[in-house]
């Protein structure tokens, strides 16, 4: 005899994790709903329930009565094999049925070390991982979700995507699935259709073929399929929807609060930053709208803290407006803001005493790059000069301590560059005791973090070489002779991640079966570090002859055929050859609102592109 | 005015599951959900005061749990009972509320209904063992093995009709003295997995709480 499914909730270390059932999840009557959406997150419930996308969706495409979409997570270690064991599949939080019975899988693809999780999450179901295997009674498994701009090493485990902003597209698709359901439906037939949605990318009807050197000769679209697809995009988040209320978790998860989106988008530019160019153009709330989405949310889950949250909440346009009129409630309430990336420096010290801004996460900087030239070669706009008037004001109203967050590995990046990453850090050291009023018998402490840099499609970055692990370590190396004191507190990354996300980031079809074999020879949590195995990996692309170096450490040509050239985010190649040449010569490129750079992005005729600059 | 009120709840069903701290999350929601006007504690961290008597381990269920708050303005009793109820998720519901009549350390034992997946000759016979032991992991790290059969013998044994066993047992649960139920169920796993069943899995619940006269603690 087996255990059943409830059995196993008392033989798990985190039951919480799946017995659903918290606050504000949606139960309705299976008999009423016409569409069944199971959303996936290709990791634990404690991660995937942090994730503000996925509380969006989960909301819409609840509202509609007609369509019910429940939760799925990555079960830890210790579900999964008593799920095996017991040979019971995945299952939703809210009805616990079998997700291979849904009409929709929707996986949300955050970073590229989860795609082996998806497969996970596919075989727990205990459905064909290939889209070419699964039938017309099988769910339709979609994804979406940054990595998507590139999507070609998963494209053959999934059978459309949703490119861009996923509100309006995701029940586009649904609305014709269930027009085909009621004439009969027909997989192949409903793909072909659904390609013709803006938005949607069907795999399958693109064939690549290859030139004799590995790189692509062509993308050819079939049935009819656009040459282009083009990504989605809200253009008014004054009108669109948010959630009011959220599923508030009963165990505790790596983002407990409210979250009140206040922008799209991010006008710097930075050059590095994937982030920065695929959510294009901001896009702001007005302070209106995110106050009183705000206080909804905060009233319908009882939580006490919610954060603002965009890619760079100091440039929000109207943030001296905003803050009081949220402050005005939240402080009634007993409710705490958090700013999460905050640039301070633009801010009256009354709304940072406030705020509680330091308490709350500490000081810290991210100028990614040790010295000014390479700042300028990745267009990150923060200066030596800001970085320490900062320091010294916080110093002398009595903090000691200072983060600082670098990439090591950025393109023209030489050993004077990674040196000036411990030159910085020990002009703050200094600046600390230079400081007359520094507090008694206290020592400061500043911690460098320094990453891989990784190259992502849909950058000015996307034709240059990733830095090799032997580099890497011999940067990082040369980065800790460089520090002499102890004062300095330095945590490296380990490379061989950063590598494989890199051969994944701007890999092609080919890299399905590696993903595939790799799955097949037991990798299925890269993302948790206890558990990645580069070795594995690398044995894999050994036996299938894949040469990754092809992938992450090869310089590109510019007119070389990308293997997302066919997705359109707005951003043109021109612009991005434009600024991958900048970055050579360090030339900056100003953000949006000081002068538009003619990004692409004006297509869309919204947000900062059509806003009015002084 | 600062007002101590004390809160009667059950957990039931799924929200077994959670922790003692998930509850302690849970009911601070609710409260602020519920807008009750409660006490806050001072400091950087505020949250309202509230703090629970016995926390059950996780896995168990409880009839008569109960929590404290503070009331920093006078509000019906019965609001605070329908209004905690209106934002409780399913397994959680308010019974009463009303001013606190014993003392947190006045509590001095427990009453669990124990349900085992076992015919009562073959309880019968596990509990008629000269001794049950178990090990218990202590607070440093260790191991000890407790004597569970002096608090075990005077259970009251019937029969539910599907078959299995039903034991309610008064167990110590002082400051000084404190026995787990979770100890009995392992106890009981044990012997019966010697005897190669495996697939034991006991509902525990615990019906009450009382001080050393025997009375409900109110
Ligand atoms: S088109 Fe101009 S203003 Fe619009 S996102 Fe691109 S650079 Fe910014």
């Amino acid at each position: 005899m087996g255990y059943g499914l409830e059995d196993l909730f008392r033989l798990v270390q985190k039951p919480g994790r799946y017995t659903g059932g918290e606050l504000n999840s949606i139960i309705k009557k299976k008999e009423e709903i016409e569409v069944r959406f199971a959303f996936c997150f290709p990791d634990l419930y404690e991660v995937g329930m942090s994730h503000l996308g996925m509380k969006l969706l989960y909301g819409l495409l609840n509202e509609r009565q007609d369509i019910w979409c429940e939760r799925a997570f990555m079960p830890d270690t210790d579900m999964e094999i008593l799920m095996r064991e017991n040979n019971i599949k995945l299952f939703s939080l809210e009805s616990r049925d079998e997700i291979n019975t849904f009409d929709f899988i929707g996986f949300t693809l955050q970073y590229e070390l989860s795609y082996t999780a998806v497969l996970n999450m596919l075989e727990l179901s205990g459905l064909p991982l290939n889209a070419a295997d699964r039938q017309d009674t099988h769910p339709l498994v979609i994804g979406g979700g940054p990595c998507v701009c590139n999507p070609e090493p998963v494209a053959d485990f999934f059978d459309l995507f949703a490119l861009g902003e996923g509100e309006e597209v995701t029940l586009e698709i649904i609305d014709l699935y269930r027009r085909h359901k009621s004439k009969g439906y027909n997989k192949a037939a409903f793909l072909v259709e659904a390609a013709q949605i803006e938005g949607v990318y069907v795999p399958s009807l693109y064939r690549p073929s290859y030139n004799p050197d590995g790189t692509i000769e062509s993308m050819t679209p079939l049935n009819g399929a656009p040459p282009k697809v083009r990504k989605r995009i809200i253009k008014d988040l004054d009108t669109s929807y948010y959630p009011d209320k959220f599923v508030v978790p009963f165990i505790d998860i790596v983002h407990d609060r409210a979250m009140s989106e206040i922008f799209r988008g991010c006008i710097r530019g930075c050059r590095f930053c994937q982030a920065g160019f695929i959510y294009r153009p901001v896009r702001e709330k007005s302070p209106e709208t995110i106050n009183s989405q705000s206080r909804a949310l905060c009233e319908s889950t009882g939580y006490e803290e919610f954060s603002l949250s965009s890619l760079s909440t100091g440039d929000y346009s109207q943030i001296e407006r905003l803050l009081p009129m949220l402050l005005d409630w939240a402080e009634k309430q007993q409710t705490n803001i958090s700013l999460p990336s905050l640039r301070i420096d633009g801010f009256s010290e009354e709304l940072v005493e406030k705020l509680n801004v330091l308490r709350r996460s500490g000081l810290t900087f991210a100028p990614e790059a040790g010295t000014q030239r390479l700042r300028d070669a990745i267009n990150k706009n923060i200066s030596q000069e800001e970085i320490l008037e900062t320091t010294r004001k916080a110093f002398s109203s009595g903090w000691t301590g200072v983060k600082l967050y670098f990439m090591m590995g950025l393109p023209t990046e030489t050993m004077e560059d990674v040196a000036g990453i411990a030159a910085l850090g020990q002009k703050i050291v200094d600046c600390y005791y230079a400081n007359p009023d520094k507090p008694k018998g206290k020592g400061v402490n500043v911690s460098l973090s320094v990453s891989c840099f990784v190259p992502k499609p849909f950058t000015p970055f996307q034709w240059e070489p990733q830095d090799t692990a032997e580099i890497l370590e011999q940067k990082q190396k040369h980065l800790r002779n460089s520090i002499t004191t102890r004062k300095i507190t330095l945590h490296s990354h380990d490379p061989s991640t950063s590598f494989l996300e890199g051969v994944f980031a701007r890999g092609d079809r080919r890299l399905c079966r590696v993903i595939q074999e790799a799955f097949d020879r037991g990798c299925k949590r890269d993302a948790w570090s206890e558990h990645f195995n580069l070795n594995t990996w690398l044995d894999v692309m050994a036996d299938l002859e894949i040469e990754p170096a092809f992938y992450a450490n090869r310089r590109r040509e510019y007119d070389e055929i990308l293997p997302w050239d066919h997705l359109d985010y707005g951003i043109t190649k021109s612009f991005l050859i434009n600024e991958n040449r900048n970055a050579h010569q360090s030339i900056t490129t100003p953000h949006c609102r000081i002068d538009c750079s003619g990004c692409g992005a004006a297509v869309w005729k919204g947000g900062v592109c059509i806003d009015k600059r002084d | 005015m600062i007002k101590e009120i004390r809160i009667h709840f059950r957990k039931c069903g799924q929200v077994k599951y959670i922790s003692h701290l998930d509850l302690m999350r849970t009911m601070t929601r609710a409260v602020r959900r519920a807008g009750i006007p409660v006490w806050y504690t001072e400091g950087f961290n505020k949250h309202p005061y509230l703090t629970f008597a016995a926390p059950l381990s996780l896995g168990v269920e409880g009839l008569s749990e109960s929590m404290d708050i503070k009331l920093i303005q006078d509000i019906d009793m019965e609001d605070i009972v329908s209004g905690l109820n209106s934002v409780l998720p399913s397994g959680l519901e308010v019974y009463s509320a009303g001013t606190p009549v014993m003392k947190a350390g006045d509590i001095d034992k427990a009453v669990y209904r124990l349900t085992f997946p076992v015919k009562p000759k073959d309880f019968a016979a596990f509990l008629e063992q000269d001794s049950i032991t178990v090990e218990k992991r202590t607070k440093k790290g260790g191991q000890r093995l407790i004597e569970l059969k002096p608090f075990i013998e005077q259970g009251a044994i019937s029969q539910k009709d599907d078959g299995s066993t039903v034991m309610e047992v008064t167990l110590p649960c002082s400051s000084t003295q404190t026995i787990n139920p979770l100890l009995i169920v392992s106890a009981c796993k044990n012997y019966f997995a010697d005897k190669g069943q495996q697939h034991i899995f006991c509902d525990v619940l615990r019906l009450d709480l009382l001080d050393g006269q025997g009375n409900s603690f109110k």
